[in-house]
C-alpha cells in the first residue's frame, strides 16, 4: 500500500509546528509516530496535502520528574520510553502499565503518547489511566499556550478539544496518592494485541475497607474515553463490601453509552464493563496496599 | 526529489526516495533490499519489522523522508557472511519456518528482544512476539527456536 504524495515539513520548534499548520488549513495534519495517522492515509479516509512533523523538536520527546512526585512527559514521548522510563515506573505505575499494554512492542516503539491522545479513538489504553490520574494536557496554538484537564479533553467519536493549528506539547501528571492501589485492565475478545473492548483504569486509596478515594475510567466502551463518575461516587467514603461493589458495578454499566462494532454489542460492552469493575474493585481490595 | 542519507546494514548509504516514501519503499525499492517483506501494509501484521537505531519499527508506517541520519537494520545485516545468526541457526534447525513470508520480520523482532532481554521469560517471548503473524500459524515452532537462540532449551536438557 503507498501513500498519496504530500509535502512535509520537519519542524524545529513547536511556533514553527503552528506556523506551518495555520497556513496549511484543513490540509495539513501533524505526524509524530505515525502508527495512527499512516494507516488512515494509506485506505484515504485522510488525505492531507502537508505533514507537519513534531517528533524531532528538541525538548518535546522527554520525561521528567514534576513537583510534588509528579511527572512532566512530552508530547512525543513515545509508549516504549514512557513505559521503560524509571521515574514513571516509580511515581506513576498505573501510566507505565497502561503505556506497555498499547499494541504490540514495535507499535509502542513508534507511537507516541501525545498522538495517542490527539487521535482521540474509545480505545486507547493511556487515555484511561490519564483520566483516572486526572492529568493535564498543555497545547500550543496560534493564540498561545493553554492547559486542558484530561476530563475535558475527550469531547465525542474521535473528537478532542484540540483547536485548529493546535499542537499537544506536554501531558502533566499529578503523583499517585501514597498507598493508592491501582489497576489498568485490558479485556480484548480475540488476542492480545487488539484493541480493548474494555480497558477500565482504577486507583483506590482505602482506609480498612472504607473507600477515601476512588478512580475510575474507561476506554473501549463508549464513543470516547470517559470517568465513571457516579461509580467513582458509588465507592467513595463506603465500606467496599460486596454489595457496595455492586452498586458501583451497576452504576458504571448505567452511566456509559456502548457502542456497536465488529469487536463486540453494545450490550456486551456494558455486560463487561460490569464484570470487570466488580472484579477490579474487589480484587483491589483485597490486595494489600502498595 | 529528497535524497536520504542513512546507515543501513553498517554501510552508508544515499539514497534518492519520494517524499511520501515509507521506508519499506526506500528499502526494497531504492536499495533493492528485498529481505524486508511488506504484508498488511498498515502497521498489524509485523512482517516489514527492522530496527532503526535499535528500535523496532514497521517499515511500512515509517516515512523514508524520516530515516535520514538513522542506523537502520534489516534481515540482510542480521547474518555475517561466515554464518547465521544464532536466531537464524535456530529457525532452521526447530523448523520454524514454512512459507517464510514472516521471518524476516519475527528473526529482526526476536533480536531486539534477545538485544533487551538476553534470558527472557515465556511471557516476554510471547509479549515481543504478539505484533509479528504468521497465518501458516507455525507460532510453537517459532517460540521454541527463540527460546532456543536465547539459551532456555539446552539448560533443561
Amino acid at each position: 500500500m503507498i501513500l498519496r504524495p504530500f509535502e512535509y515539513v520537519e519542524s524545529k520548534t513547536v511556533d514553527e509546528a503552528v506556523t506551518a499548520l495555520r497556513s496549511g488549513g484543513d490540509d495539513a495534519r501533524v505526524i509524530a509516530g505515525g502508527t495512527a495517522l499512516v494507516p488512515l492515509m494509506k485506505h484515504s479516509v485522510l488525505r492531507p496535502e502537508r505533514l507537519v512533523s513534531i517528533a524531532r523538536i528538541p525538548g518535546l520527546a522527554d520525561i521528567a520528574p514534576a513537583t510534588a512526585g509528579g511527572l512532566s512527559i512530552g508530547g512525543v514521548a513515545t509508549h516504549w520510553a514512557v513505559s521503560h522510563a524509571k521515574v514513571v515506573q516509580e511515581r506513576s505505575p498505573l501510566l507505565a502499565y497502561a503505556c506497555g499494554r498499547v499494541a504490540s512492542p514495535t507499535v509502542r516503539s513508534m507511537g507516541t503518547l501525545g498522538g495517542n491522545l490527539c487521535y482521540g479513538e474509545s480505545a486507547s489504553d493511556p487515555s484511561p489511566a490519564l483520566l483516572a490520574l486526572r492529568a493535564t494536557v498543555r497545547l500550543h496554538g496560534p493564540g498561545g499556550a493553554r492547559t486542558v484537564p484530561i476530563t475535558e479533553f475527550f469531547t465525542g467519536f474521535y473528537a478532542t478539544a484540540l483547536h485548529e493549528a493546535e499542537v499537544l506539547t506536554r501531558i502533566d501528571v499529578p503523583a499517585m496518592p501514597a498507598g493508592a492501589r491501582w489497576r489498568y485492565l485490558k479485556w480484548t475478545p480475540r488476542a492480545q494485541e487488539d484493541k480493548a473492548l474494555v480497558g477500565l483504569a482504577a486507583m483506590l486509596v482505602l482506609d480498612g475497607r472504607r473507600c477515601r478515594l476512588a478512580r475510575l475510567a474507561v476506554g473501549g466502551v463508549g464513543a470516547s474515553p470517559m470517568v465513571l463518575a457516579r461509580a467513582e461516587a458509588a465507592l467513595r467514603d463506603h465500606e467496599l463490601d460486596e454489595a457496595t461493589i455492586a452498586r458501583a458495578a451497576d452504576a458504571a454499566a448505567g452511566e456509559v453509552e456502548p457502542m456497536d462494532d465488529l469487536q463486540g454489542t453494545a450490550e456486551y460492552r456494558r455486560d463487561m464493563l460490569r464484570v470487570w469493575v466488580r472484579r477490579v474493585v474487589t480484587g483491589l481490595t483485597e490486595e494489600r496496599a502498595a | 526529489m529528497p535524497v536520504v542519507e542513512l546507515t543501513v546494514n553498517e554501510r552508508a548509504v544515499r539514497v534518492d526516495v519520494a517524499g511520501h516514501w515509507t521506508l519499506i519503499q526506500l528499502l526494497r525499492d531504492g536499495l533493492g533490499l528485498l529481505g524486508t517483506k511488506e504484508g498488511c501494509g498498515e502497521g498489524s501484521c509485523g512482517a516489514c519489522t527492522v530496527l532503526v537505531d535499535g528500535r523496532l519499527t514497521r517499515a511500512c508506517l515509517a516515512l523514508a523522508v524520516r530515516a535520514a541520519g538513522t542506523r537502520v537494520t534489516t534481515i540482510e545485516g542480521v547474518a555475517t557472511d561466515a554464518a547465521l545468526h544464532p536466531i537464524q541457526d535456530a529457525f532452521v534447525r526447530h523448523g520454524a519456518i514454512q512459507c517464510g513470508f514472516c521471518t524476516p520480520g519475527l528473526v529482526i523482532t526476536a533480536k531486539a528482544l534477545l538485544d533487551e532481554h538476553p534470558r527472557p521469560t515465556d511471557h516476554e517471548i510471547r509479549e515481543f512476539l504478539s505484533g509479528n503473524f504468521c497465518r501458516c500459524a507455525g507460532y510453537n515452532l517459532i517460540l521454541n527456536a527463540v527460546r532456543d537462540a536465547a539459551g532456555l532449551l539446552t539448560e533443561k536438557r
